[in-house]
């Protein structure tokens, strides 16, 4: 589809508990990517969000991408268990270069001062928050779980102006609402990442709100077929090279050098 | 159109893109640029349909608007017209005057009533006689959004009544992997993958166990996008032609294009 080289920010590895996934080993994910030129990919795992002990899940992730080069491991916190530090230093020690969070699933808000306090133990790595992972309408009668809100969000940017955040499976309406409140001065460690924008010529409009310089390209593959992103940042929106650059690998790029 | 032209069998007029032409015209943009050349258009811009019943004034507006479309741009819109079936006598005329007479190819039905009542009875029968498909929304919701809001097994019991008319399951029941085991024993029931997320495995399940000639592409734009829900049968592990008859055959046979 696209001759341009493109860093996957929102990939996954392992099981959904509610879904036979397939594509969800690291071979398999790297070829069903491959087939839409994705080359390289940060990944979570998807069995870390509902485990108990989530620290356990990093040296599995660690343990699972070992060997492939293209996948960089993103680990996952949560910061209301005690001795999260731990876990948070484990990750570093592992060489992973971010942390995801899943403040919904595991009781906690933006606005709470865990969140300013996962911050400030950061020190050299992203932040991602994932506001949801699957559709709140379909979940499993027995684990409802709201999306995150975003109330807070900005102030703990402002706070942490050092640690780069990203917001993983953000839909229209929560970045739109960030762009409200923060009256056209998003903070600059900020960043968005597309899987979950819609409507047509969404992602354009999105990077027009938000600032293209925001905008990581993600697919949350294998949940999602990756061709939903890849077509449509270069099918049906019309960026010029620089965005379509800034989007596929720059950005991530520049997030990684802070 | 062209003889293998994408149609998209689910697309709307929506009041957050302005008016009437305005939202037509970013529709064709949008079209345009992902190959689709035909698409099925129900419902005007009012921002009533979505947070109460909607009146038989209200029902004729709707389709008002979406034959001022079809009149600028017949080459690429269809129309499906919208009716409301608590107001059963109104939505049979509302057939005879925009279907049996033109230009609409279709009937649409969104939440005004649980599809499996009796008044849909009527309409059915109508349109099987015409050979107008039935678009009726379908969604199996953890929470609920809408009144009225039908389940696939709602359709299937009216389809299972009416055989001799064709109805889409738009969303699919949006749960896909329930909504397609609701509607299997019902063969006249096309499922329609447009307007929930591009999850992976949704076309394969559908194909495998509805048949690839009951799948249908459809996108719900603008609120969706065309390309995740291209992306759907684009990314799906089912042979070319399968795809192609996802994207062009069924709906071309339906429509008698």
């Amino acid at each position: 589809m696209t001759a341009t080289p493109i860093i996957d920010c929102n990939a996954n590895l392992g099981n959904w508990p509610f879904r036979r996934t397939a594509y969800n080993t690291p071979d398999a994910l790297l070829e069903r990517l491959a087939r839409v030129n994705i080359d390289r990919a940060w990944v979570t795992l998807l069995d870390a969000v509902l485990l108990k002990n989530v620290g356990a899940a990093n040296p599995w992730l660690a343990e699972m991408v070992a060997g492939h080069d293209r996948l960089m491991p993103v680990g996952s916190i949560n910061p209301t268990w005690p001795a999260w530090e731990r876990d948070l230093a484990e990750c570093a020690d592992l060489g992973f270069r971010g942390v995801r969070v899943n403040p919904n699933y595991h009781g906690w808000t933006l606005a709470d001062p865990v969140f300013g306090e996962l911050l400030a133990a950061a020190a050299g790595m992203f932040v991602e928050v994932a506001l949801h992972m699957t559709d709140e309408r379909h979940h499993h009668p027995l684990v409802m779980v709201p999306p995150v809100a975003v109330d807070g969000l900005l102030a703990a940017c402002a706070a942490h102006p050092t640690v780069p955040i990203v917001l993983a499976n953000v839909k229209n309406a929560p970045a739109t609402q960030l762009a409200r409140e923060a009256a056209g001065d998003l903070p600059g460690n900020l960043y968005f990442e597309l899987s979950h924008f819609e409507s047509v010529g969404g992602v354009q409009q999105m990077a027009g709100e938000l600032g293209v310089e925001r905008i990581l390209f993600g697919t949350h593959a294998p949940y999602y077929y990756p061709e939903s992103s890849v077509l449509k940042v270069f099918e049906e929106c019309d960026f010029a090279d620089a965005d379509l650059a800034a989007i596929t690998h720059q950005n991530a790029e520049r997030l990684l050098a802070v | 159109m062209s003889a293998s032209g994408i149609i998209d069998c689910h697309v709307h007029l929506h009041h957050n893109w302005g008016d009437r032409f305005a939202c037509a015209e970013l529709l064709l943009r949008g079209a345009d640029r992902m190959g689709v050349e035909l698409m099925c258009l129900s419902m005007g811009v009012r921002r009533e349909i979505y947070t109460r019943p909607t009146t038989v004034e209200e029902m004729h507006q709707h389709n008002d608007e979406v034959a001022q479309v079809i009149a600028r741009w017949p080459d690429r819109f269809a129309g499906m017209c919208y009716l409301t079936p608590r107001f059963l006598p109104q939505s049979l005329a509302e057939i005879e005057r925009r279907v049996a007479h033109g230009p609409f190819r279709g009937i649409k039905l969104l939440w005004d009533m649980y599809c499996d009542r009796p008044n849909l009875d009527p309409i059915a029968a109508r349109a099987g006689e015409l050979g107008a498909p039935i678009q009726q929304h379908t969604w199996i919701k953890a929470i609920a959004e809408h009144r009225c809001e039908s389940e696939p097994w709602r359709l299937a019991a009216l389809a299972r009544r009416n055989p001799d008319t064709t109805f889409l399951a738009a969303h699919t029941g949006g749960n896909w992997e329930l909504g397609i085991r609701q509607v299997i024993d019902a063969p006249n029931i096309l499922a329609d993958i447009c307007g929930g997320d591009p999850e992976m495995g949704y076309v394969e399940m559908a194909a495998r166990m509805l048949g690839t000639e009951r799948v249908v592409y459809g996108s719900d734009a603008p609120g969706r996008s065309f390309a995740s829900q291209l992306a759907k049968v684009h990314g799906a592990d089912v042979p070319d032609a399968d795809q192609q008859q996802i994207l062009s055959a069924t709906m071309r046979r339906v429509l008698d294009l």
